[in-house]
């Protein structure tokens, strides 16, 4: 290994990264975790997804002719109620995702311009076609080796934030799942 | 202690610093966020030191991401089966707890692969 290392600029990239995720969920913390509303929505929805896997595993013993439709509309009624609440909390992050996904382009941008053209690190095998148009973008040359910044950040910003959310705790509840911001709202009353 | 501050604060997530070492072996069959947690943090070590000895070798070509998953799939289900011995209908089966951490340990087994492979060998 001669001089310095030749492909430093990746711990840089990697440097970057993690205050990057640091500051965007500190932006996410002050604009939404901390929240009254917000704590209040997401221990609803734990609550609520607890209850619907405790009926959905209750012994067939328990459910009566009589009382499996009432059941039923109950389970119906906690799944429109963990939807709705679901949904709230997507709504609810949409002002501090602005804010970081502003805070991610100005990031982008500034690594772009530190970084264009250069690889930034090697990588240990030949990526499919697809991949290389990121892993490769912006790259003199056709060594499918070589990694771009866009790739190499990709790949830290991923796995850094969404383990530093898991750590910090700030991460949807798994009841949260599958609903979205733009589902359909059920009956909405308040 | 870690049982307490559980119930401590009703609408926030405990602290998962101090109560990591517990719950890696200590996880009650009752909680399944408990056990999602340790098997997202167990994936996480995995494609860490995967990562790291796969670059240091070093370990070239994509079959060795493939070898990767089918490692750290096998680490987690050992662990919550033979370890653990779980009951997986209760948690959502297998689908949900070995999915749990898998993209971002993929994302991640990736960086450390190519950081120490250009690192090092470079």
């Amino acid at each position: 290994m001669a001089g310095g290392l030749r492909y430093s600029d990746a711990l840089l990239i990697v440097a970057i990264s993690f205050v990057s995720a640091w500051l965007c969920e500190g932006i996410s913390w002050l604009l939404i975790y901390r929240t009254a509303s917000y704590k209040s929505l997401r221990s609803k929805i734990e609550r609520t997804s607890k209850k619907l896997e405790s009926m959905k595993s209750a012994t067939p013993a328990a459910a009566l002719a009589g009382s499996k439709k009432s059941k039923s509309k109950k389970m119906d009624r906690f799944e429109t109620s963990l939807k709705d609440s679901s949904r709230d909390l997507s709504m609810s992050k949409f002002k501090s995702g602005a804010v970081v996904a502003v805070v991610l382009v100005v990031v982008f941008g500034l690594l772009s311009s530190l970084f264009e053209g250069k690889t930034v690190a090697k990588l240990p095998f030949s990526p499919v076609n697809l991949v290389q148009k990121m892993s490769h973008r912006g790259l003199p040359g056709d060594d499918p080796t070589d990694c771009s910044m866009v790739f190499f950040y990709f790949l830290c910003s991923v796995s850094i934030r969404s383990n530093l959310q898991k750590f910090l705790g700030f991460s949807p509840p798994r009841g949260a799942g599958n609903t979205g911001l733009f589902s359909i709202p059920q009956n909405k009353t308040k | 202690m870690c049982e307490s501050k559980l119930h401590e604060v009703s609408n926030q997530k405990p602290h998962q610093i101090s109560c990591f070492k517990h719950t890696l072996f200590l996880v009650t069959t009752a909680d399944s966020d408990q056990l999602g947690d340790v098997l997202h943090w167990l994936r996480q070590a995995t494609s860490v030191f995967c990562g790291v000895v796969c670059g240091a070798i070093p370990l070239t070509g994509a079959i060795w991401l493939l070898v990767f998953l089918v490692l750290s799939t096998g680490i987690v289900y050992g662990y919550y089966t033979l370890i653990l011995k779980v009951d997986e209908e209760e948690f959502g089966g297998h689908g949900t707890l070995l999915q749990e951490g898998l993209f971002a340990s993929v994302t991640l087994f990736l960086l450390a692969w190519i950081l120490v492979y250009s690192l090092i060998h470079f």
